[in-house]
């Protein structure tokens, strides 16, 4: 084969690549997508645990309310009725914006996480850490199922996050700590069930997954 | 003041009566679990802390976190009992709830503690349905396929729950559960089941967060009875190694000989020729080696051998004579071994023989009729043999004690010998008088003296083959063929006896007649018995002068075989030889020691006429 030939070849090579890449099916983006959340909220939901077994009970007492979670305001729907209304540009929307609202919360609680005055501190840290990396990732992968959707548009909600600090002293941030933390637990709830009807609702050549 | 104080003092006074009768407002009631099925709906049960002896009735009253709207219970009845069901309606997500159950009887009410349950966390779907365990056939084996239904309420199809499945199988005996995950599947094959077995089987399910369901009701499936492949596949390699091991059995016995012999090859044992293990194993040594003795071992054969004893052996003092005769008759005889001067000479070099192999460069013609002896055939050694063996050299004594039987070789100086000889001596011989054997001639001619006609004696066979050469001392042939001259009125005597000569006629020819003849005159009888002639001495002109015992009938005779060279000797009964050589080169005559004559270097020769 003499050069020109090899640089063709290889250049078809690489485009089939791309275009495999890309021509991944949304069934296939969006399962990976499930995959992920549900192990988001896998992962939240056994940091919770693991807060709650060494929880002083005035922390209980302490404990903000659910709707001072800073994603409470986005308007999602509250049953199966209207979450299978829902059209499925804006359930990824509402996914991706959940999503985006956390990032910097989670970043906030990785550095927290550490200096935490709990014993089962590590694992909460190590946890706490790979929940950021499936964040990043899932929302990386969000990106693509949106860019294969072609939404028309893009209206992602702003949530923005102001608290820079869980607190002063090491109960207040123990308790905001837990609190940022079951408000991260219910969003990825949502977010992973939206995804999980967008998927079946995408599946159609496949009933039996759904 | 005293309405107050007073209402009080009576209330509890009441209270007291009430309680000395038994009775109390209710116990704190206590919500147990609240579930939803399908995260649509939900429901809550409480129990209750104690009646206090009074008909108590127990409200659900809950408000929701971000609103102060209390809301009752609006189902207590469709759960059952100490139950309260919340429809789709009054369901919302991800929104917690704060319910508390209040009991409430005559004399009071009691509060429960509240609980706060978001409904998409106590998620606990229906159990299974319709779960069927059926035996599929397979070229594999029988395996069990495990089929279900989702429960009915759960909406996985829209995918608002994803259930995961999961099913257990045991025997009816067993007591742990073998645990199957199905994941999302709605079926199952369960492998590796028993034969001819029951088996229980299990259903449940989960969503992807939540509770586990209750297990199905057990599903029975019965195996059916096979052989699994496995095992028939054993069994048939098993059979045919049975029956290959007992081919080899039954071959190996059939011919176990062969094997054995294969297998442990025989030792060989001693092979001796007579010896015999059985024997040895006695003990008996004697008979053993006994056996072993070979008859006629050592093997006598006839002649080779033992003619070692009879090579002529040379006195000392005689062997100048020897020599110089010898000298010479190496020139008229072909020798095979020229050299050795003892007695271990060949028998052509022998002198005294007369060897038909000695002819062999010569003519050797047909003496054919030898007929030796057995005694002499023993005794005389042939050319090869006694060459080869190089007998005793030093025993002439020997030799010479036994030699007594030796003959006269004649040398044949001419190369056409045997023609003019009347005699032919074939083989060596005894002659009685140690000179050519002449025909018998009716006058006998016995005399002192003998005379030696210097004639060549033409050996027809002096070939020394075997047979020929032997002869023994009363072997006495002549071989008459040859002679060209045939003398009247005898015949070829094939007998072995002594001869002796009668006289010698004017032809120069020896007479000779047998020592049996009854034609012998009886005055030479006593000096022809006589067998052996010695020679007395040997006169400057090669005469041989033979000695013969003295006796006075003897008659002195002599014959005059050659008017050149005869001489008569002048005393009577002295013996005298004459020795006629009729052209003939002065010869040398050995004379050995013993008076015997060596007549090899004798050239008689006979006037042919």
């Amino acid at each position: 084969m003499t050069q020109g030939s090899r640089l063709c070849f290889a250049v078809a090579v690489l485009m089939c690549a791309f275009v495999s890449i890309n021509g991944v099916g949304l069934n296939d983006l969006l399962e990976r997508a499930s995959q992920l959340s549900d192990k988001l909220h896998s992962l939240s939901t056994s940091l919770t645990n693991d807060l709650d077994s060494h929880f002083p009970p005035v922390g209980r007492v302490m404990m903000p309310r659910p709707s001072m979670c800073h994603t409470s305001s986005l308007q999602v729907p509250n049953d199966k009725d209207q979450a299978l209304k829902v059209p499925e540009d804006e359930l990824l929307s509402l996914a991706r914006s959940l999503l985006l609202a956390w990032s910097d919360p989670l970043a906030l609680l990785s550095s927290e996480a550490s200096s935490l005055a709990h014993p089962e501190r590590n694992t909460i840290d190590s946890k706490t850490k790979e929940l950021q990396e499936n964040i990043n990732s899932l929302g990386a992968g969000l990106e693509h199922v949106f860019n294969k959707m072609d939404s028309t548009s893009d209206n992602l909600s702003s949530l923005p996050f102001y608290t820079n600090s869980l607190g002063q002293d090491k109960t207040s941030r123990l308790v905001n700590f837990h609190f940022l933390l079951s408000c991260f637990r219910r969003d990825s709830h949502k977010i992973d069930s939206f995804l999980k009807v967008l998927r079946c609702r995408a599946a159609k050549k496949r009933p039996e997954m759904c | 003041m005293r309405n107050s104080g007073a209402m009080l003092i009576l209330t509890f006074i009441a209270i007291l009566t009430l309680q000395a009768a038994g009775v109390s407002p209710p116990g704190k009631p206590r919500l147990t679990s609240c579930r939803s099925p399908e995260k649509e709906t939900f429901t809550c049960w409480w129990e209750p802390g104690g009646d206090g002896g009074l008909p108590t009735t127990y409200a659900l009253y809950y408000h929701l976190e971000n609103s102060e709207t209390v809301y009752e219970c609006p189902d207590y009845r469709t759960a059952g009992e100490n139950s309260c069901f919340f429809n789709k309606n009054d369901t919302s997500l991800w929104v917690n709830y704060n319910i508390t159950v209040v009991a409430s009887n005559a004399l009071g009410k009691n509060i429960s503690d509240p609980v706060e349950v978001d409904v998409v966390y106590i998620v606990q779907p229906n159990t299974p349905e319709h779960v069927t365990a059926v035996v599929v056939h397979d070229e594999q084996g029988p395996f069990v396929r495990v089929s279900w239904e989702k429960p009915r309420t759960a909406d996985t199809r829209s995918g608002w729950i994803t259930l995961l499945y999961q099913l257990r199988v045991k025997q009816e005996k067993d007591k742990e559960w073998e645990e199957y995950n199905a994941g999302m599947q709605k079926y199952y094959n369960v492998f590796s089941l028993h034969p001819d077995k029951e088996y229980m089987v299990q259903v449940r399910c989960k969503p992807d967060h939540g509770f586990w369901s209750e297990w199905t009701q057990t599903t029975y499936v019965k195996m059916p009875d096979y052989i699994t492949r496995e095992r028939s596949l054993w069994i048939m390699i098993t059979i045919f190694f049975v029956f290959i091991v007992v081919i080899l059995t039954w071959t190996l016995n059939v011919k176990r000989n062969s094997v054995k012999l294969c297998l442990l090859p025989a030792v060989p044992g001693p092979k001796i020729k007579g010896f015999d293990k059985q024997l040895l194993k006695s003990g008996k040594s004697e008979e053993v080696f006994n056996t072993l003795v070979i008859q006629g071992f050592p093997p006598t054969t006839d002649y080779d051998n033992l003619l070692v004893e009879y090579l002529e052996v040379y006195d000392n003092e005689e062997q100048e004579l020897v020599q110089d005769g010898k000298d010479l008759s190496e020139d008229c005889m072909k020798s095979k071994s020229p050299s050795d001067i003892d007695s271990g000479r060949g028998s052509c070099d022998s002198h005294t023989l007369l060897l038909e192999k000695c002819m062999d460069g010569r003519e050797g013609s047909g003496s054919n009729q030898h007929q030796y002896s057995q005694h002499g055939e023993t005794r005389w050694a042939s050319t090869e043999s006694s060459e080869s063996q190089d007998p005793e050299p030093g025993s002439p004594e020997s030799a010479n004690g036994r030699g007594k039987t030796w003959p006269v070789v004649f040398p044949s100086p001419q190369p056409q010998p045997h023609h003019h000889y009347p005699v032919g001596a074939a083989k060596p011989a005894y002659h009685s008088v140690p000179e050519i054997l002449n025909h018998l001639s009716p006058h006998a001619m016995s005399s002192n003296y003998h005379q030696l006609n210097h004639q060549d004696i033409l050996q027809q066979e002096r070939r020394f083959s075997k047979p020929a050469c032997r002869h023994s001392q009363s072997y006495n042939q002549f071989n008459l063929d040859g002679i060209d001259t045939p003398a009247p009125g005898v015949a070829p005597s094939p007998s072995l006896e002594y001869v002796e000569v009668q006289r010698v006629n004017p032809e120069n020819m020896l007479l000779l007649r047998p020592l049996s003849d009854p034609n012998r005159e009886p005055e030479g009888s006593d000096c022809t018995r006589e067998d052996y002639s010695k020679v007395k001495e040997v006169t400057s002109n090669n005469i041989l002068l033979l000695q013969r015992d003295m006796s006075h009938q003897c008659v002195d005779d002599y014959s005059q075989a050659d008017q050149c060279t005869t001489q008569q000797p002048p005393h009577p009964c002295k013996p005298a030889v004459h020795q006629s050589n009729s052209g003939m080169p002065q010869e040398a005559i050995r004379v050995m020691g013993n008076g015997y004559v060596d007549s090899t270097v004798f050239n008689a020769i006979l006037p042919s006429t």
